[in-house]
């Protein structure tokens, strides 16, 4: 690892903190523009049902109304993320297939105006049967959602690696369980948000989005028109948690409403609607079959998830494959088979989350603690003995530069005085472990690299261009921190532009975890061909030789002779006068296999590295009510090197929350096609009254070819900490969940099947 | 109905028509353009709209506008003092990263202003009560409990 840095690694105050404890920092909704309307969508009643026609006339007739549309208005074009998933119109012609699917939508002068509108839009459907839990959708006939997806199988994702029938055979010891979960809300605290202004043949968006490359991408698909003329622009998002990923049909809708009225549209969704008709999180159940031979080494897994998809694809082939892939990057298995499916249902659109998968992760973790108890092991020693390490290959064929596992596990273990008390845990009490990998930026063809651009200005200040997005996580700051370490300048010397796709090159965005290691990289290139510029010039200018330059406090100076220095301004209009002034591209691109392909062809370099984390929760169970409390969570996460330290406690302790207390609180509830709370009472979001003293641990095992040695740094605790208290709970009670959240009539269940074992 | 209010934000005396089912947070955000204080569910459940009335902290989508003639209204705009500078506890939760998303924050800060203000030594317990009306999706609250706890020890040395 680098080490005499002067920033990276320090305790910064985020670059973005001032504006947001002010409440300068403008959010979507927060826009105004001159002209601009408000919009409002009319959305399906019906979970499934055949459109017979739409009738905009009655809307268009109330005064201050500028435009009506629905999907005859559009292109006609299905938006997919694969070739093989085109099935989303945004704004469907032939049939619904959700409650809150957008179906029309005006713009008008006000908000009264827009839903006086709404209500004079007719609509005829004819109902058709609706199919709500994914193992009937698989039924022969079922209703059929998409022609497409026979019996309703979106996705499978089939992986077998060795011959696990015959590991199975001879195994010492095999176990078969099944663990359901239910799917949660991201509930981000910025309900979701469209400005679009269509203007002289551009279209300029502004949205809470976690990669506007992506979403700029979708959009000029699906309204015909080229990318340098739909452009995302910057702003601030409040949360994304991979409820953001993705282009949304509200995009599609303050478009449409926008080129038709010509003038600039807001489109704002309520509470509910952010709930029911932006993207919604998986359901889950998950078939987990293990075998040990005798000293604990999981010789073989069988795999089965099966995934409630919702009405669409969306982002389906890497949600189906990501719980599996975080697993094996974690723990060796010489023999692995995964089924994943990825079912279509009459329920609001599924998409990747930060914590995706907990029946599926969680249940392989609580089973593996039950099978080491069988086998005279504890939690610490089976995750050590079956944990990869630096320098070993995925079942799937990836290759790990740098892993901290160990040192996660060995840590947290001891700071909790782990081994001891889960061998002894007091009646009702209990302590439980997690370990999770995950890959730090998915395969995601040509755009899964980043460029960086950089500037430094006649008075010595920079300009700094990438595509790097901020949802909340710090990544803005961090590559401020990053390039000011490099170019010797303070952070307030740096001016970001960012996440615009007018301005800036591509980038994977706030997603598939990629920031740090990918876009920061970028940076880091640029800012290190910046100074090499300026270094040249100096050594001319100070008569000192290259290596004898270093760069500090708007400085550039000889290391053997402080006294020969000049400020990094003087060298910089220097490099104006020669005609080359200091500007810098940086482009990074991991070592990825770019033939992996998430169905075809799952195998080979799944990620350029993994970042490791392990966590820990103690709790404590109620026999009476069947409530947890949770005193303690420790966690610890190897993210290579923590740029900024603040940052990454923040990140985990927000994963705490997320992940650790939301596995007792958290899920949506349903009825039929009906989500029954999409509000924030019904809906429990941990408060800071459920919280746990937390212990946030930073590990750095410095990755070879991450920037400053970092990697991925928050979703990993986000991966785990179900894990850790759903095998807190097994300590606690001696038998293993079956569905989450672990909310008290599922618990004491628990207690009571306990209670009879014990007999 | 349409009515024409007088009140005091931040400081300054305002004259607004307002409708009669609209809400202080309307009158804030759309008629007086303080778009600092958020819309996070309109039905006082997550507190991203909450400002001071006359001291007391409240969740302004749930307060109707005509209920606010006469009364002075401090939204997170108006907490910077002489010549911009920070209030204590905007400067602690900058310095303490008790921002992530930020969404959150004018609200979470507002209602750190009116316990600090009624309770001035709070404990770590009466913190995260003070808050429990607000929600954080990001941080796990950890970091704005602590800036929370070192403005109040701030405004201390400051007494």
């Amino acid at each position: 690892m680098e080490d005499n840095l002067n920033i990276v690694g320090k305790r910064v105050v985020r670059s973005d903190s001032l504006a947001k404890v002010t409440g300068r920092a403008r959010y979507t909704a927060d826009l105004k523009m001159p002209n601009m309307l408000v919009a409002k969508v009319l959305r399906s009643p019906h979970p499934h049902a055949k459109i017979l026609a739409i009738d905009l006339d009655g809307a268009r007739k109330v005064p201050g109304v500028k435009a009506a549309i629905s999907g005859f208005d559009g292109s006609g074009i299905k938006w997919g993320v694969f070739r093989y998933t085109q099935d989303h119109a945004m704004l469907p012609t032939d049939k619904v297939r959700y409650i809150g699917e957008d179906v029309a939508a005006v713009a008008a002068v006000d908000e009264e105006t827009a839903l006086e509108a709404l209500s004079r839009i007719r609509v005829d459907y004819e109902p058709l049967p609706s199919v709500f839990d994914p193992l009937e959708a698989m039924r022969e006939g079922a209703p059929i959602i998409h022609e497409q997806y026979k019996n309703n199988i979106n996705i499978h994702v089939h992986i077998d690696v060795g011959d696990v029938d015959k590991a199975m055979e001879s195994a010492f010891l095999v176990r078969e369980d099944t663990f359901k979960a239910a799917g949660e809300a991201y509930a981000m605290m910025e309900p979701y948000a469209v400005v679009a202004s269509f203007q002289n043949g551009f279209l300029d968006l502004w949205m809470p989005n976690a990669g506007p490359h992506v979403r700029a991408k979708a959009l000029a698909n699906l309204l015909k028109m080229p990318l340098n003329k739909v452009r995302v622009r910057h702003i601030n998002s409040g949360g994304a948690f991979g409820g953001r990923s993705e282009v949304a049909p509200a995009d599609l809708v303050a478009s449409l409403l926008s080129i038709k009225a010509d003038r600039p549209v807001k489109l704002v969704l309520s509470r509910e609607e952010n709930a029911t008709s932006s993207r919604q999180i998986h359901d889950m159940s998950a078939t987990i079959k293990t075998a040990m031979s005798k000293d604990g080494t999981i010789v073989a897994k069988d795999l089965r998830a099966i995934y409630d998809g919702g009405a669409y694809s969306s982002t389906g082939p890497i949600a189906t494959s990501v719980p599996f892939y975080v697993y094996e990057e974690c723990y060796r298995f010489p023999n692995i088979r995964y089924n994943g499916y990825r079912i279509i249902t009459n329920k609001g659109i599924r998409g990747m989350y930060g914590c995706h998968g907990r029946a599926f992760l969680a249940g392989n973790e609580a089973q593996m603690d039950l099978m080491a108890k069988e086998l005279g092991l504890d939690p610490v020693e089976i995750r050590l003995k079956n944990g990869l390490r630096a320098g070993e290959m995925t079942a799937t064929k990836s290759r790990i530069t740098s892993c901290g596992l160990q040192e996660t596990i060995e840590t947290t273990a001891r700071k909790t005085d782990f081994q001891k008390r889960w061998a002894k845990p007091q009646k009702l009490e209990g302590i439980g472990m997690g370990c999770v990998a995950i890959m730090c930026g998915f395969p995601m063809g040509f755009r899964s690299g980043s460029s960086c651009y950089l500037k430094i200005n006649d008075d010595g200040y920079v300009t700094l261009v990438t595509g790097v997005v901020d949802n909340g996580q710090g990544n803005e700051s961090m590559v401020i921190q990053a390039a000011s370490e490099i170019l010797g300048v303070p952070m307030e010397d740096i001016n970001l532009v960012n996440a615009d796709t007018e301005i800036t090159n591509l980038d994977p965005g706030a997603y598939s975890q990629a920031a740090a290691f990918v876009s920061t990289n970028a940076v880091k290139i640029a800012c290190e061909k910046a100074r090499k510029q300026i270094v040249a010039i100096a050594a001319e200018k100070l008569a000192v030789s290259e290596t004898d330059i270093a760069l500090k406090n708007r400085l550039v100076y000889s290391v053997a002779n402080p006294e020969k220095k000049m400020p990094i301004a003087w060298v910089v209009r220097e490099a104006f006068a020669r005609a080359e002034p200091v500007v810098a591209t940086g482009t990074f691109f991991p070592d990825i296999d770019l033939e992996r392909e998430w169905i075809s062809r799952p195998w080979g370099q799944m990620a350029g590295t993994f970042s490791y984390a392990t966590s820990v929760a103690e709790i404590a169970v109620d026999s009476e009510t069947g409530m947890i409390t949770m005193p303690r969570f420790t966690a610890a996460h190897d993210c290579g090197r923590a740029i900024n330290p603040m940052a990454v406690e923040g990140q985990i302790e927000g994963s705490v929350q997320q992940a650790g207390v939301a596995a007792i609180t958290e899920g949506n509830l349903w009825d039929g096609g009906h989500l029954l709370n999409p509000d924030l009472l019904e809906y429990k979001v941990p408060l800071a009254c459920d919280m746990p003293e937390i212990d946030a641990i930073i590990v750095e095992s410095g990755d070879p070819v991450g920037p400053f040695g970092a990697k991925e740094g928050g979703i990993a605790i986000r991966m785990n900490a179900y894990s850790a208290v759903a095998c807190a709970l097994t300590n606690a009670t001696g038998v293993l969940f079956k569905e989450m959240p672990l909310t008290p009539d599922k618990v004491l269940e628990m207690v009571e099947k306990a209670t009879e074992e014990k007999g | 109905m349409k009515k024409r209010i007088q009140f005091t934000v931040n400081g300054h005396a305002v004259a607004v028509k307002a409708e009669s089912h609209q809400m202080l947070l309307e009158v804030l955000r759309d008629t007086l353009h303080l778009t600092g204080t958020k819309y996070g569910c309109g039905e006082g459940e997550c507190g991203a709209c909450t400002v001071l009335v006359d001291g007391a902290s409240v969740d302004s989508c749930l307060y109707p506008a005509f209920e606010i003639e006469g009364r002075k209204v401090t939204t997170i705009e108006g907490l910077m003092g002489a010549r911009n500078q920070l209030h204590t506890l905007q400067k602690s939760f900058v310095e303490n990263g008790g921002i992530q998303c930020g969404y959150c924050t004018p609200g979470m800060i507002m209602s750190a202003k009116a316990l600090l203000d009624e309770t001035p030594h709070p404990g770590a317990d009466e913190i995260r009560r003070g808050i429990s009306g607000n929600l954080c999706r990001c941080t796990g609250y950890v970091q704005i409990i602590e800036s929370i706890a070192k403005a109040a020890e701030k405004e201390q040395g400051n007494e």
